[in-house]
């Protein structure tokens, strides 16, 4: 791209370099422009041919270079929406149990407002130590206590909001209001994708429905479309609009795509040079090759009877989860670059907000999560994926140590302190980093923002995050914000 | 920021005992050898291992507080002085440390232990104390570029300068150039060495004109009545029709849209609608029709409740601050609104200055002459402007407008009134009662909820659905009784949105609060009070205030802000909005980055005429129609899309316009276009939205699928995309895979991106299939049964042109194979047909 000749201001903090400026597409100039001139810079690391085997198709997904060398290559985040308690999960706090049923003093902030006093509900489930490391996992996580040893737990995770809708957005694009993109598409947009026949960057939703605030939670947000999460189904047609209608066999549709072809070649013989016009031929290509590859991916028939066992398919409990368990490594192994999969949907009980009964939330959600869960980690560690794998645990808060009505064992979201934990990608094993307080309240010890998690990711993924920008109106934005943040150098 | 005094026990007792031991210093003497000793060997090592990474020892300096020697601590950072030397007590540092205040918890990766502060607390009331040789580690560079001074130099930035009208270069040019445009153009090619390409042909003309002008592509009818007039101002008819078409509102009323980020739902949990926000599009869409000069435009939009007299369009015109997001259940109120101020900050200065004033929320701008102070002063000129209420749910007595009769009588004069709603007849008794009655039965439902399930029943959008789930829990028959007086309700609602006519509009107060510069942009942490003010580098005088008169409704600084804006001196909003006018036409602005005039920005690439073209809009009286049928009749815009080597080679970008470019076309045109070829394009103007059917696939990524979206049947559903609800978190896949504007930011500029998800909807989707059946079902009803009838015609109502014989043999030897080969019906191979034709890439982009 020639920009007009002028002087431009001296590099400061505000300032593009010229690959962010190409990056940025919002100047008007279209994607595939883009894309073809990024590739002529040697930017793109690869380019992929057309299906005709011709037509160099740049696809704006295309793998790119990260900025130093990764653990990792790819994310799954296990989302736990609603928020699981901490202390009934992970957080072990054996001073609480005893004050069950007591009114203490304690500043509280969630959906019932704030609180300086609060009735304790007493944890609901045994603790006992799990693995070499003696990791102590409560009742509701047996299958995944025995993958302790690969996990790294963050017990003072704190977050700015205790409220679902903001605090949603703040854990999947760090900010408490729509219109930044999520993680994913940071993760897409720095490093593309490696697979061309699959999204890069999948969501997978609970049977229930979406997450409150639905698309908003994997929006691009100012980004380009092309880096928005992909829903993508686990039964019956995996992306919308993969399949040819009903009836039209490959044959025909590839006599119409051949058409097609024909009356846009002659077309674009008149617009010489025309960059966009060749995408789009190329682009029908491509999506030509989408709907053979990508219901390969979900095809499970092949995996064996054990494997299946791991992930629990064999029982009515945890089938479903189990199945989108196996499904997402599927899609790890095909080179997917960023994977968000929800436990739980819809509204209260539908996942994990445990605002009434308690114990029979978090055994319902634990019950048909845990063996999937570890399933997953198990399986993606004999393949040996695991280690550049980064695996995400967590919700969008945790919640209260104290009960948020006058009866029963319900409790109200917390987002002074919770617990979240992840593994493989280089994460350390069978480390517990940060402390709530003696009653799982709130961090006070190497307490970790949402930032620190974004930020964690990225750089496992070879992404400098202080460094990953995208300049939109007239600023460089990061997915961690404005002031420079550290990943979690204790468990890397 | 709750409390700025810590009232620390711990501290004072430290204090009495720091006295008796004879520690405490003046502030200005010099540190003791005791002092010095106590410094390094206790408070050193504390600062280094949890404070001095982030506040001196590494090249970033966070807060601007540095605390490797005593004039950086007393200094301070953003927040002020880290110790308070008079008063010890209440020095910042202690407040951090303590963890007195939620905003202000330092270290942030947990508190320090009770010895370690009790340390630093001793030692902050020694006064600080650091050995005389303590030197900051690293030299603080001058914060920015010189861009950032108001001085000479940055005064005289190209955009900040008076607009001077240029004098039109006199060119020998043998004709071509047929308005200054063309002259101003051809200068610059002339002087590169290049020349335009030939004009565009008739049809590649009239289709470049119709999509530029009403977004839709002309009929084969229009097309025949143009190739047929060889009169001289044949053209020009065509432009003036066009632009007296009530779609060409429908199509630049969608440009102003994306810069305001119109939506009609507040984001967040409930992603609520916003009630009668559609008013708002139809007063932009119809001023554009009625050639509504700009400045008044900006003026309703911005202060139509200050206007001499203020009419109901005008109150309709400040729904523009009712557009952005609204979190109906705030974690933090203050930031809230703040974020809601920045939002009018945001909007206005980018899309009506030019400037990236919202960069300067936090800090001074980091490139432009912009202090944080400057950002204040801007926004206080909104501060009157009251906050979005929509009532939790969107409806009953929390709504922001209020009745609208109501209220727009403290401003319109009856007459007015009544000629603007003269059916107002509704009686409220009715629903008064049910309202009552549910709220009753409201309150003896919430008791017999369990724990989360008595939340969500705060809210109506979710009453039904916990009424059904929870049924059981309820005495017996309520729940029927319930539906049948909520059902009712809506019924009554429905009638009274009918009978009443009410708006999201503004509501103000007269005396709103002191305006003081947020510190760091940290919501509730005041600086210095700030008047309402303009950006200083430009050099007007501060502006003056009457004091609001009695029984004033808002302060009346907007007024003040748009006489501003509306300026002769102004330099900014005519150059801005003559280059949103030339980009919408070309593809790509004068200046390529529209919403950023700054340093930032990009240069014009054409300075003079886009002086020309703002002093021309002016001295037109802000008129739209006249730009552009100036810019349409110029030599440059007629321009054909070829290919010119040596050009290419020298100007591969087209940026001196030797050529006119090829675009693809939007979302909305795209969607619009396919209604068009089959006929199903449904043409009302104006009014409420639509809600055309979304895939159960999508539906399913909401909490509730299907919630706030009521499908609209036949017709409705094929009206013009503009008019399609637009809801925050649920938009039409087709309209979003063509990068429809993002709904919560500003867009200048849509991208044009090409991705597989685009074809994969555009070959597969339920709603291309149905619409490639009617497609051939029109081509069946308006072609005959001849093939090369219905081909011929596909390619014409396509392409607008005539196709060429070899182009229809390619079509009948498709559907003759896939009837003779594949097996499949003439009907339904048509339809494939129709599918290919729908897929053209002539179809979707534009020579």
């Amino acid at each position: 791209m020639t920009r007009p000749t002028h002087d431009k201001p001296r590099a400061t903090f505000c300032n593009r370099t010229r690959r962010e400026f190409l990056w940025q597409a919002g100047a008007g100039f279209t994607g595939a422009a883009l894309t073809g001139m990024l590739a002529e810079d040697g930017f793109l690391a690869n380019q992929a041919v057309a299906a005709d085997g011709a037509t160099p198709f740049r696809n704006p997904l295309a793998p790119r270079k990260p900025h130093f060398e990764p653990k990792a290559k790819s994310v799954i985040f296990l989302f736990m929406y609603g928020g699981p308690s901490q202390v009934d999960t992970f957080d072990y706090k054996p001073k609480l149990y005893p004050l069950d049923g007591k009114t203490i003093d304690v500043k509280t902030f969630g959906r019932g407002g704030h609180k300086n006093k609060g009735r304790v509900v007493g944890p609901k489930w045994k603790f006992k130590k799990y693995g070499q490391c003696g990791k102590m996992v409560s009742d509701l996580f047996p299958h995944v206590g025995e993958c302790v040893d690969d996990i790294a737990f963050i017990h003072s995770m704190y977050a700015e909001s205790p409220i679902h809708g903001s605090a949603m957005f703040m854990m999947n694009s760090g900010r408490l209001v729509s219109g930044s993109p999520c993680m994913g598409s940071w993760v897409t947009y720095g490093l593309g994708s490696v697979n061309e026949n699959l999204p890069g960057h999948i969501v997978m939703l609970d049977p229930t429905g979406g997450p409150i605030s639905g698309a908003k939670n994997w929006s691009s947000g100012f980004m380009p479309a092309q880096y928005q999460g992909t829903i993508f189904r686990s039964e019956g047609e995996p992306i919308l609009n993969l399949k040819p209608p009903a009836g039209m066999s490959r044959t025909t549709q590839r006599k119409l795509l051949d058409t097609l072809k024909a009356y846009n070649d002659e077309h674009a013989a008149k617009h010489i040079k025309n960059s966009d016009l060749a995408a789009r031929i190329a682009s029908y290509e491509l999506a030509y090759k989408m709907q053979m590859h990508a219901p390969e991916a979900t095809d499970i028939s092949g995996e064996p009877d054990h494997i299946k066992v791991l992930y629990g398919l064999d029982d009515p409990k945890t089938a479903n989860f189990g199945r989108r368990m196996l499904l997402t490594r599927r899609l790890v192994e095909r080179g997917v670059r960023y994977i968000q999969v929800y436990a739980g949907g819809n509204h209260n009980d539908n996942n994990w907000d445990a605002h009434g009964d308690l114990e029979k939330n978090h055994n319902y959600h634990a019950g048909r999560t845990d063996k999937p869960i570890a399933g997953l980690l198990k399986d993606l560690k004999q393949r040996g994926l695991l280690e550049s794998t980064i695996v995400v645990w967590g919700g969008e808060f945790g919640r209260q140590p104290t009960a948020e009505y006058a009866k029963g064992t319900g409790r109200d979201h917390n987002s002074y302190g919770f617990t979240m934990w992840m593994a493989g990608g280089g994460i350390k094993g069978g480390v517990s980093v940060g402390q709530t307080d003696e009653l799982g309240a709130h961090a006070v010890e190497d307490r970790f923002h949402v930032k620190n998690l974004h930020a964690t990711v990225l750089q496992q993924m070879g992404l400098d995050p202080n460094h990953l920008s995208y300049f939109f109106g007239g600023l460089n934005h990061r997915l961690v914000g404005v002031e420079d943040t550290e990943p979690m150098n204790q468990i890397i | 920021m709750t409390r700025l005094i810590p009232t620390n026990l711990l501290a004072t007792t430290l204090l009495l005992s720091a006295m008796l031991t004879g520690l405490v210093r003046a502030a200005d003497a010099p540190a003791t050898p005791e002092q010095v000793k106590f410094y390094n060997d206790e408070v050193r090592p504390i600062l280094v291992k949890n404070c001095l990474k982030c506040h001196g020892g590494e090249k970033r300096i966070r807060g601007d507080l540095d605390l490797t020697f005593r004039d950086g601590v007393l200094k301070g950072g953003e927040l002020g002085p880290a110790v308070n030397t008079q008063k010890p007590d209440a020095s910042w540092l202690l407040v951090a440390i303590g963890y007195e205040d939620d905003d202000l918890q330092m270290p942030p990766k947990g508190k320090l232990d009770a010895a370690k502060i009790a340390t630093l607390t001793k030692w902050v009331k020694m006064g600080a104390p650091y050995p005389p040789d303590a030197k900051p580690k690293h030299t603080h560079a001058e914060a920015g570029d010189d861009n950032t001074k108001i001085n000479e130099r940055t005064r005289n930035h190209w955009s900040f300068r008076p607009i001077v009208r240029p004098a039109v270069p006199a060119l020998r040019d043998g004709g071509w150039v047929r308005n200054p445009i063309d002259a101003f153009i051809l200068q610059r090619l002339t002087s590169a060495g290049l020349r335009p390409v030939k004009p565009a042909d008739k049809v590649s003309l009239l289709r470049r004109a119709y999509y530029d002008l009403i977004g839709l592509p002309p009929t084969p009818a229009q097309v025949e009545a143009f190739l047929k007039d060889t009169s001289p101002d044949a053209y020009e008819k065509v432009i003036d029709q066009l632009l007296a078409s009530p779609h060409y509102g429908e199509k630049w009323g969608r440009h102003w849209l994306d810069l305001v980020h119109y939506a009609e739902s507040n984001s967040f949990e409930r992603d609520n609608p916003k009630p009668d926000v559609w008013r708002y599009r139809d007063f932009v869409i119809r001023a554009f029709n009625e050639d509504m000069p700009y400045d008044q435009f900006i003026r309703e939009q911005l202060a139509g409740d200050e206007l001499e007299t203020v009419t109901p369009r005008s109150m309709i015109a400040t729904g523009y601050y009712r557009l952005g997001l609204w979190d109906d259940e705030s974690a933090d109120p203050p930031k809230s609104r703040w974020d809601e101020l920045d939002d009018w900050v945001t909007v206005t200065g980018q899309g009506v200055l030019g400037l990236t004033l919202n960069c300067a929320r936090c800090h001074s701008h980091k490139i432009d002459p912009l202090p944080q102070e400057d950002y204040y002063r801007f926004l206080a000129f909104f501060r009157d402007v009251k906050s979005f209420q929509n009532g939790r749910d969107g409806h009953g007595k929390g709504f922001n407008q209020g009745n609208f009769h109501r209220r727009l009588a403290e401003h319109v004069k009856p007459d007015d009134l009544k000629k603007y709603a003269s059916q107002i007849t509704f009686d409220d008794t009715k629903l008064n009662q049910l309202d009552a009655q549910l709220s009753r039965w409201d309150k003896e439902i919430a008791d017999k909820l369990p724990g989360g399930v008595r939340d969500d029943w705060k809210f109506e959008s979710n009453k039904l659905a916990v009424l059904k789930s929870h049924a059981k829990l309820l005495p017996k028959g309520l729940k029927g009784r319930y539906e049948k007086a909520f059902n009712e309700r809506e019924q009554q609602r429905a009638a009274r949105a009918n009978a009443d006519v009410r708006v999201l509009a503004i509501s103000a107060e007269r005396n709103p609060p002191v305006t003081h510069v947020q510190i760091r942009g940290n919501a509730g942490v005041n600086g210095k009070a700030v008047e309402p003010g303009f950006p200083q580098v430009l050099g007007f005088p501060e502006p003056k205030f009457d004091a609001p008169k009695d029984g004033a409704r808002s302060a009346g600084r907007r007024t003040v802000l748009v006489d501003w804006l509306f300026d002769d001196k102004n330099p900014l909003v005519a150059r801005v909005i003559v280059n949103r006018v030339w980009q919408h036409h070309f593809g790509r602005g004068i200046v390529a980055s529209a919403n950023d005039f700054g340093f930032q920005g990009d240069r014009p690439t054409h300075p003079h005429l886009l002086d020309w073209l703002a002093s021309e809009f002016r001295s037109q009286g802000w008129s739209f129609k006249k730009l552009h049928k100036l810019i349409m009749t110029s030599s440059t815009y007629r321009l054909s899309a070829s290919y010119d080597s040596t050009a290419y080679g020298k100007d591969p970008n087209n940026l001196l316009r030797w050529r006119f470019d090829v675009r693809r076309l939007t979302a909305e045109e795209i969607r619009d276009s396919v209604l068009t070829m089959n006929g199903r394009l449904h043409t009302p103007i104006y009014g409420k939205s639509v809600y055309p059917p979304i895939p159960r696939e999508v539906m399913q990524g909401q909490s509730r699928p299907g919630a706030n979206w009521p499908t609209s049947g036949e017709p409705d559903r094929y009206r013009r995309s503009i008019y399609i609800h637009v809801k925050r978190s649920l938009l039409v896949p087709m309209l979003e895979d063509f990068d429809v504007a993002d709904t919560d930011n500003t867009c200048p500029v849509r991208f044009a991106t090409t991705q597989p998800t685009q074809a994969l909807g555009m070959l597969n989707s339920e709603f291309i299939l149905d619409q490639a059946r009617a497609f051939a079902a029109r081509l069946r009803k308006e072609a005959g049964n001849d093939v090369r009838d219905q081909v011929a015609q596909a390619l014409r109502l396509a392409t607008q042109r005539t196709p060429q014989a070899s182009e229809i043999d390619r079509g009948i030897k498709l559907i003759d194979e896939l009837k003779n080969v594949d097996g499949i019906s003439a009907d339904k191979a048509l339809e494939y047909y129709c599918l290919v034709v729908l897929n053209l890439n002539e179809f979707v982009y534009l020579d």
